[in-house]
């Protein structure tokens, strides 16, 4: 999987992720499927994280409203949810064993690893088909 | 017949449908049905004949689980629609991390407010400090001064985060030390002996003079000698990176 992630938007998800460090914050990723498969993202929407507060250091929860909200509005606009981004205080952008029992087939998942309010790296995952694991996407900016 | 919309994830099982039609009389006849016309979707929304627990079934504006779950009874008019819960983070037990910043904060605020009381004679303060440690010992979130770092200095970007894996238990053990100190410290400057008072009151001083600036923690240390031993409700042992 191939996402295309434009420069002037990647800013925008590390001040959004920076601004809940050192707890974890997401949000979800909108735009194009193109005919090659290609992933373009062309809008984010940061999500609240909406899990008990004293364990938000390692965990993110977004309210079905706000997916039911996001969805509908990516739905009649013609564009696709395509996956969603959160964030990994302290630690590597690789998804975890939590990640992987809540995850979803098909969408995107960015990984952004955040380290004293700075985003040290960013990685790209996908579902594999049968849950068992996650492959790793391509991120390209452009 | 009733219809149900897929969130967009699943749509590559429905051949990009995002609306279907169902059949049955109740949210668990319609699922089956949802599954037997497509068969792919059952291992995203079932786990061992369970619909998984991040799986959200809404009839109009209401979730399922809010009426009578699976078996909430469905009229041929309703309009279900699944609604993927979106969930992340970091697996526990790997470390547990510790906001230094907050800790210094406390630190800090120990330090001028007991030397203020110093200055002026006041042994309420040493109480009042006291208190507030005792506080924060029994319940880290109603600690005044790391309130006052989560609430105030942070926020405003006053004092940034310095999170380190670190264990939380220790630093509390010796927030705990420092209530008793000042507890003692208040007790003695109450009954008049002020030597013994404000020596008690300049020990916590230096103590937690030397942690904010050397980033000793004497209470840690006390900590981990008694885990080291093995002593009962000490069971922390030190992070090495």
């Amino acid at each position: 999987m191939k996402l295309l992630l434009p420069n002037e938007l990647y800013p925008n998800i590390v001040s959004h992720l920076c601004s809940t460090y050192p707890n974890e914050g997401g949000g979800f990723l909108v735009g194009k499927i193109h005919q090659d498969e290609q992933r373009v993202v062309e809008e984010i929407y940061p999500v609240e994280n909406t899990f008990a507060e004293q364990e938000q250091f390692h965990r993110f929860l977004a309210e079905s409203s706000a997916y039911q909200q996001i969805e509908d509005m990516a739905d009649a606009r013609g564009l696709t949810l395509l996956g969603y981004y959160h964030s990994h205080p302290n630690v590597a952008a690789v998804p975890s064993e939590y990640d992987r029992i809540h995850a979803w087939p098909f969408f995107a998942y960015l990984i952004v690893s955040i380290r004293n309010n700075q985003a040290v790296e960013e990685r790209l995952w996908q579902l594999s088909q049968d849950r068992k694991s996650f492959i790793e996407g391509e991120l390209l900016f452009i | 017949m009733p219809t149900i919309k897929i969130p967009t994830p699943l749509r590559t099982y429905t051949g990009g449908n995002a609306e279907i039609e169902v059949s049955g009389n109740t949210v668990a006849a319609i699922l089956e049905d949802l599954v037997a016309q497509y068969p792919d979707l059952k291992q995203h929304l079932f786990h061992e004949g369970q619909l998984r627990d991040f799986v959200n079934v809404f009839i109009g504006e209401d979730d399922i689980r809010e009426r009578d779950g699976i078996n909430t009874a469905v009229q041929a008019t309703d309009r279900l629609r699944i609604i993927p819960s979106i969930a992340g983070g970091t697996d526990e037990g790997i470390l547990s991390q510790v906001d230094h910043s907050a800790i210094r904060t406390n630190q800090a605020a120990i330090i001028t407010l007991l030397l203020f009381a110093f200055i002026v004679q006041l042994p309420l303060l040493v109480g009042f400090v006291s208190l507030t440690l005792f506080i924060g010992t029994m319940n880290e979130r109603l600690n005044l001064f790391k309130l006052l770092y989560q609430s105030v200095l942070r926020p405003r970007g006053i004092l940034k985060p310095d999170i380190k894996p670190d264990n939380p238990e220790p630093h509390r053990f010796s927030q705990g030390l420092g209530a008793t100190f000042t507890a003692l410290s208040t007790l003695f400057l109450i009954i008049k002996l002020s030597v013994i008072g404000w020596g008690l009151a300049w020990l916590v001083i230096v103590l937690a003079g030397l942690n904010l600036f050397t980033g000793f923690c004497a209470g840690c240390f006390v900590y981990y000698q008694l885990s080291k031993h093995n002593v009962r409700g000490f069971n922390k042992r030190p992070i090495r990176i």
